[in-house]
C-alpha cells in the first residue's frame, strides 16, 4: 500500500478542471482537490462519510414514515365516535417534563460525541448513559399515560381518533426504547472493544438518530398535545 | 489503496473541513466550538419550547391564531435541531444532505398535505347530513 | 399452543393447490437432495448463500424472479383460462372463492416477487461496475436485503399448502381486509410477507443512494455516469421516499386486525378511504421505481446497437430527474371515482398528463439515437424496437385514463387492466429480457443462442397483442376486471382470443427456456472471449466475463461521457492497450450469514405472527437480535487480496483483450 493520499487520478481530475474551454462546476468550484468532495470525481468517499450519509438517507425514510402517521392523526382527529378527543387526554405538564427530557437527553448525546472526538472513553460513558437514563424517564412517563388512559376507558380500540393517537405517539416512543436498546448495546461495545473505526460509525448513526427521534417528537407533542390543549 | 477501510482521519477525530461530512459529523476545530454550538441550541430550543406551551394555553393570543404560532415554533424549533445539533449548513460539504433533506421534506409535505387536501374533499358530493337524515323514514 | 394452526390449514378438499404443492414439495426436496449427494452445499453456501458480492446477490435476485415470474403467469394462465370458460351458463373450473386468492396472488407475486426483485437484479449487478467501483455502499446490507425478499416470497408460496391467500386483490382494500369481513389467515400472510419484502426493499434503496452519491471510480462526475445508473438512482430514489408509506398504511391495517385498532374500519370512526389514499401514494411511485431502470436498459441497449452515443443524455438526466419527482404528485388517478370532487380530480389529472412528457423526451432521445447511426438488429435491439411500439401505445391508453370524465368510464374495467399490463409488460418486462440478453455473458462468460431469442421475442410480441387487444375491447364493452363468472354471451369471442394469445405467450416463454438449455450446451462456441461481445460503451464491458469478484485490478480513471468507449478508441488508435498499471493488494467485504440467518427468523416470526403463536414469534425476534449482536460484534470485515493474484487476474485480461486488437488489425489488413 502507497502513502498517496489522493487516487491515481490527481492529473486527470487537474487536466479537466485547468481545461479554459470548460464553464460551469470548474470555474467556480474549490481549487483543491479533496478526497470526498468534489462530486465524486476523486473517487469513493471514505467509510465514514459514507456509513453517515447512508445513515441519513434511512433517518429520512423513517421520517417518511412518521408523516404518514401524522397524516393519519391529522384526518383522524375528529373522529372520536362519542369517546374522548384530545382536549380530553392532554396532560400538558407530563409532556412538559417528557420534553425537557428528551432535549437534555439531545444535549448528553452531543456532548458524548465531542468525548468520542476526542477520544475519552469514560466521559463518553457517561454522557451516553445519562441519555439512556433520560430516554427512559422519558419511555416511562409515557407508559404511565397509556397506562392512565387505558384505565380510564380511553383505549386504541375506541375510537379512530384514539387508534391514530396511541399509534403515532406509541411508533415514536417504540423508537427511543428500541434507540435505548442500541445505546445499551452500544456501550457495551464500546465497553470492549474501544475506539475502533466501526465503532465511531455507529456512534456517529446513533447520534443522528437520537437528535432525529427529538425533531420527531417536537412535531408530535407540537402537534397531538399542544393543538389538542388550544382545541 | 483500498477505500473500504482507508479512514486518514479516524485517529486525529476530525474531518478534514473540505470534505462531505454526514450531518452530525462536522468537523469542528475544537471541542470548545462542538460544545458551544450544543449549548446554543440547548438554549434556543429550551426557549422555543416555552413559548410553544405558553402559546397553547395562554388567554393572550387570538383563538384561532395559537395553532398558527405552534406552527411557527415547531418548526423554528426543528430548524434549531438541524443548524446546531446536526450542523446542517449550506456549504459545499453539505450539498448532498441539504438535498437529501430537501427531498425528505418534499415528500413529507405531500403526503401530509395531499392526504389532508384529498380526504377533506372526499365529501364533496355527498348530499349535507340534515338533508340525509330528513329523507329517512 | 399453535395459535390457529391445525390441519385443517391443508386444503385436503381443493385438487388444485393441493396437487400444485405436492408438485412443488417433490421438486424443492429433489434439488436439495441432488445437491447434497453431489457435495455442492459447501460451495453454495460459501459462493452464494452468504455472499455479499453484488453480481452474485444480483444472480439470486434474477433467479428468484424468474421462479416467481413462473408462478404468476401460472396464476395469470388460470384466470383467462377460468374467464373463456365460465360465460353463461357454465361454471368454469374455478370457484369463487379460489378465483379470488388467485388474481390476489397473481397480482402481489408478479409486482412484489417478479418484477421487484428483477429490476433490482440489474441495478445490482450492474450499478458498481458501471460508476467503477468495486462493491456497494454496505455490500452485507445488500444480501440481507435480498434474503429479506426471498423471506416473502417463501411466506407468499407457504400459503399454498398451509392456509390460504388473501381474496382482497394485490392491494388489500378495507373494510374487506379488516378482520370482520376477512377473518381468515389470508390477508395476514400478504401482509408480512409484503412488510418483510418491502424493509429488504427499503435497505436496497438505501444502499443504492448511498453508492450512486458517495462512490465512483475517479473522474466520474454526475453527467459522465452511464443511463442504467442514473435510473437507477432515481428509482432508489422513489424507494427511499415511498416504501416507508407502504409500510406505514400496511402497519395501520396490521393494528386494526390484530389489535382492533379503528384506522380503516367502518364503525368507531375509520376511515377506509384514507387507505386507498395512501396506499396508492405509494402505489403510483412504485411503478416509477419499476420502468425507470427498464428506461436505463434500453438506453444502454439503443447506444450500444446504434453504435452512438445517447442522443440527448442531459435532457434525458433531465427526464429522468422530472419524472422521478413528478410520479411523487399522480397518486388519485387511481381512485378519481372515490369522490374527491372535480377541483382534486383535475389537479391530479393535469399532474398524470403532465408526467407522459418526461417519458416522451426519452422516446424522441431513443429514436433519434437510432436515427444516423448502424443500427445492429440484435436480440435485445428487437427487444427494444417492440417496446417502443408496445409503450408508446401503452401510455396513450394511459393518458385517455388520466382525464377523470373518461376514467369514469373505464376506471376497474378490464380497459384499465388491459392499459396496465401494456405498459408494465410492454415496459418492464421487455426490459428484463432484452437486458438478459444484453448482460448475460456478462454475468456468465457466454452469450445466448440468437435463434432461440429471436423466437421467443417473436411469439411474446404478438402473444402479448393477441392477448391484451381482446381486453382494451371488452373493457371498453363495459366488462370489469375480477369476474369469476361472466353473464354476457357478446364477449365470448374475445374472451376466447384472449386465451389463444396466452397459449402463443406460453409458446414463447418456452422458447426462451429452450433457449437457456440450448446455450448452455453450446456454451463453449458461444463463449466471450474479450469481456465485450458487443462493442459496449460503458465501463462494466471493460471488465472480464465474467467480472472478477474485485470487479477493477486498478479503479479507472474516467475522462469523458461513455467511460469505456474513450479507452478502447484509445486502444485501437494506438494499437495498443495503456501500459501495465502498478498492481496493488486490495481489501475485499467478507462474506456473512446473517442475511441467510436474518431472513431464517423473520420467516419463523412471519409464519408465527399470521397463526397468531405468540410465543415462537417472540422466540424468533430474540433469537433475530441475538444473531445482529453476534454479527455487529465480529472482528474481521475484510480480507486481503494479495496483488500477485490481482495481477494474475489482471494480465491474462489484457492478454485478451491483446488477442482481440491483434485479429482486429489481422481482419483491417493495416495498422491504423
Amino acid at each position: 500500500m502507497t502513502d498517496v493520499p489522493f487516487p491515481i487520478s490527481r492529473e486527470a481530475v487537474l487536466r479537466r478542471r485547468e481545461d479554459p474551454s470548460l464553464i460551469g462546476h470548474g470555474a467556480h468550484g474549490p481549487r483543491d482537490i479533496v478526497p470526498g468532495a468534489g462530486h465524486g470525481e476523486t473517487g469513493p468517499a471514505s467509510k465514514r462519510v459514507i456509513v453517515g450519509y447512508g445513515f441519513w438517507i434511512f433517518l429520512l425514510s423513517d421520517i417518511v414514515m412518521f408523516s404518514c402517521f401524522f397524516a393519519a392523526y391529522a384526518v383522524l382527529q375528529g373522529a372520536t365516535a362519542g369517546g374522548p378527543s384530545a382536549r380530553d387526554i392532554v396532560d400538558l405538564p407530563r409532556v412538559g417534563i417528557e420534553t425537557g427530557a428528551l432535549l437534555l437527553s439531545s444535549f448528553t448525546c452531543g456532548l458524548s460525541f465531542a468525548a468520542t472526538n476526542v477520544r475519552n472513553k469514560l466521559w463518553t460513558q457517561v454522557f451516553l448513559a445519562l441519555t439512556a437514563l433520560l430516554g427512559l424517564v422519558f419511555v416511562g412517563l409515557e407508559l404511565q399515560e397509556f397506562i392512565e388512559l387505558a384505565a380510564r376507558g380511553a383505549t386504541p380500540q375506541r375510537s379512530a381518533f384514539l387508534s391514530a393517537f396511541y399509534t403515532l405517539v406509541g411508533c415514536h416512543g417504540l423508537h427511543v426504547s428500541i434507540g435505548g436498546l442500541w445505546l445499551a448495546t452500544m456501550m457495551a461495545q464500546l465497553q470492549v472493544k474501544g475506539f475502533r473505526h466501526e465503532i465511531v460509525h455507529r456512534l456517529i448513526c446513533f447520534n443522528l438518530f437520537w437528535h432525529a427521534l427529538d425533531i420527531v417528537w417536537v412535531g408530535v407533542f407540537s402537534m397531538v398535545y399542544l393543538m389538542g390543549a388550544a382545541a | 489503496m483500498s477505500h473500504l477501510e482507508f479512514d486518514p482521519h479516524g485517529y486525529t477525530g476530525s474531518l478534514d473541513h473540505r470534505e462531505d461530512h454526514a450531518p452530525g459529523d462536522a468537523p469542528e476545530e475544537s471541542a470548545g466550538h462542538w460544545v458551544r454550538n450544543y449549548l446554543l441550541g440547548l438554549g434556543f430550543a429550551t426557549a422555543l419550547t416555552i413559548a410553544s406551551f405558553w402559546a397553547a394555553t395562554t388567554h393572550l393570543i387570538w383563538g384561532p391564531a395559537a395553532p398558527v404560532a405552534i406552527v411557527v415554533f415547531a418548526i423554528a424549533q426543528m430548524g434549531v435541531h438541524l443548524v446546531f445539533f446536526l450542523h446542517i449548513t449550506t456549504g459545499p460539504d453539505n450539498t448532498n444532505n441539504v438535498l437529501a433533506l430537501a427531498f425528505g421534506l418534499l415528500v413529507v409535505f405531500l403526503i401530509f398535505a395531499g392526504s389532508i387536501w384529498i380526504m377533506n374533499h372526499l365529501n364533496s358530493n355527498m348530499m349535507p347530513m340534515q338533508q340525509m337524515i330528513g329523507m329517512q323514514r | 399452543m399453535f395459535g390457529k394452526l391445525d390441519w385443517s390449514a391443508i386444503p385436503i378438499t381443493q385438487p388444485i393447490p393441493m396437487i400444485t404443492s405436492v408438485v412443488i414439495i417433490l421438486v424443492i426436496l429433489g434439488v436439495l437432495g441432488l445437491v447434497a449427494a453431489k457435495g455442492w452445499w459447501p460451495y453454495l453456501w460459501r459462493e452464494w448463500i452468504t455472499s455479499v458480492d453484488h453480481k452474485r446477490i444480483g444472480v439470486m435476485y434474477g433467479l428468484l424472479g424468474v421462479v416467481m415470474l413462473i408462478r404468476g403467469f401460472a396464476d395469470a394462465i388460470m384466470m383467462r383460462t377460468q374467464q373463456a370458460a365460465a360465460i353463461g351458463g357454465a361454471q368454469g373450473y374455478l370457484e369463487p372463492e379460489h378465483y379470488n386468492q388467485i388474481f390476489s396472488a397473481h397480482g402481489t407475486i408478479m409486482i412484489f416477487f417478479a418484477a421487484m426483485p428483477l429490476v433490482i437484479a440489474f441495478m445490482n449487478f450492474l450499478v458498481p461496475l458501471q460508476l467503477g467501483v468495486r462493491d456497494v455502499a454496505f455490500p452485507t446490507l445488500n444480501s440481507v436485503s435480498f434474503w429479506l425478499t426471498a423471506s416473502g416470497a417463501l411466506l407468499v408460496n407457504i400459503s399454498l399448502f398451509v392456509g390460504e391467500f388473501a381474496r382482497t386483490g394485490w392491494l388489500p382494500y378495507p373494510p374487506l381486509s379488516e378482520g370482520t369481513y376477512s377473518p381468515g389467515v389470508g390477508v395476514d400472510y400478504y401482509l408480512w410477507a409484503v412488510q418483510i419484502s418491502g424493509i429488504g426493499t427499503l435497505m436496497t434503496g438505501i444502499n443504492f443512494v448511498t453508492t450512486v452519491l458517495k462512490m465512483r471510480c475517479p473522474g466520474m462526475s454526475y453527467l459522465r455516469m452511464p443511463m442504467f445508473t442514473w435510473t437507477a438512482l432515481a428509482s432508489s430514489l422513489l424507494i427511499v421516499a415511498v416504501f416507508p408509506i407502504l409500510t406505514a398504511t400496511l402497519a395501520m391495517l396490521t393494528l386494526d386486525r390484530y389489535f382492533g385498532f379503528h384506522f380503516f374500519t367502518n364503525d368507531a370512526g375509520g376511515a377506509p378511504m384514507m387507505f386507498m389514499n395512501l396506499i396508492w401514494a405509494w402505489g403510483h411511485p412504485e411503478v416509477y421505481i419499476l420502468v425507470l431502470p427498464a428506461f436505463g436498459i434500453f438506453s444502454e441497449i439503443f447506444s450500444t446497437f446504434s453504435g452512438k452515443p445517447l442522443f440527448g443524455y442531459r435532457s434525458m438526466v433531465a427526464a429522468t430527474l422530472f419524472i422521478c419527482i413528478v410520479a411523487m404528485m399522480t397518486w388519485l388517478h387511481h381512485f378519481f371515482t372515490m369522490g374527491a370532487g372535480a377541483a382534486v380530480n383535475t389537479a391530479f389529472g393535469i399532474s398524470t398528463s403532465i408526467i407522459a412528457v418526461g417519458t416522451g423526451v426519452k422516446i424522441y432521445n431513443w429514436i433519434f439515437t437510432m436515427y444516423g447511426g448502424r443500427v445492429r438488429m440484435t436480440v435485445p435491439m428487437l427487444w427494444s424496437m417492440g417496446f417502443i411500439f408496445t409503450f408508446v401505445i401503452g401510455g396513450m391508453t394511459g393518458v385517455l385514463l388520466a382525464v377523470p370524465p373518461a376514467d369514469f368510464l373505464t376506471h376497474n374495467s378490464m380497459f384499465l387492466v388491459a392499459h396496465f399490463h401494456n405498459v408494465i409488460v410492454g415496459g418492464v418486462v421487455f426490459a428484463l429480457f432484452a437486458g438478459l440478453e444484453f448482460w448475460f455473458p456478462k454475468a456468465f462468460g457466454f452469450r445466448l443462442h440468437e435463434g432461440w431469442g429471436k423466437a421467443a421475442f417473436w411469439f411474446a410480441f404478438i402473444g402479448f397483442w393477441v392477448t391484451f387487444t381482446p381486453l382494451y375491447i371488452l373493457g371498453l364493452q363495459g366488462m370489469t376486471r375480477r369476474l369469476q363468472h361472466v353473464n354476457i354471451e357478446e364477449w365470448r369471442p374475445m374472451l376466447l382470443l384472449s386465451v389463444v394469445g396466452v397459449a402463443i405467450l406460453v409458446v414463447g416463454a418456452i422458447c426462451q427456456v429452450i433457449q437457456l438449455v440450448v446455450s448452455i450446451l453450446q456454451r463453449d462456441r458461444l463463449r466471450d472471449t474479450t469481456g465485450d461481445p458487443w462493442d459496449g460503451r460503458s465501463l462494466e464491458w471493460a471488465t472480464p466475463s465474467p467480472a472478477p469478484f474485485f470487479n477493477f485490478a486498478v479503479m479507472p480513471n474516467v475522462e469523458g461521457e461513455e467511460a469505456y468507449w474513450g479507452i478502447k478508441q484509445r486502444a485501437i488508435e494506438t494499437q495498443q492497450l495503456a501500459p501495465e498499471p502498478k498492481y496493488e493488494a486490495i481489501e475485499m467485504p467478507v462474506n456473512s450469514p446473517v442475511g441467510v440467518y436474518t431472513a431464517f427468523f423473520a420467516s419463523v416470526t412471519g409464519f408465527a405472527l399470521i397463526w397468531h403463536i405468540w410465543w415462537l414469534a417472540a422466540l424468533a425476534l430474540i433469537g433475530a437480535y441475538a444473531g445482529f449482536v453476534v454479527f455487529a460484534w465480529r472482528e474481521v470485515h475484510e480480507f486481503e487480496v494479495p496483488a500477485e493474484e490481482v495481477a494474475r487476474v489482471d494480465r491474462a485480461r489484457r492478454a485478451a483483450r491483446e488477442a482481440a486488437l491483434a485479429r482486429m488489425a489481422q481482419a483491417e489488413g493495416t495498422a491504423s
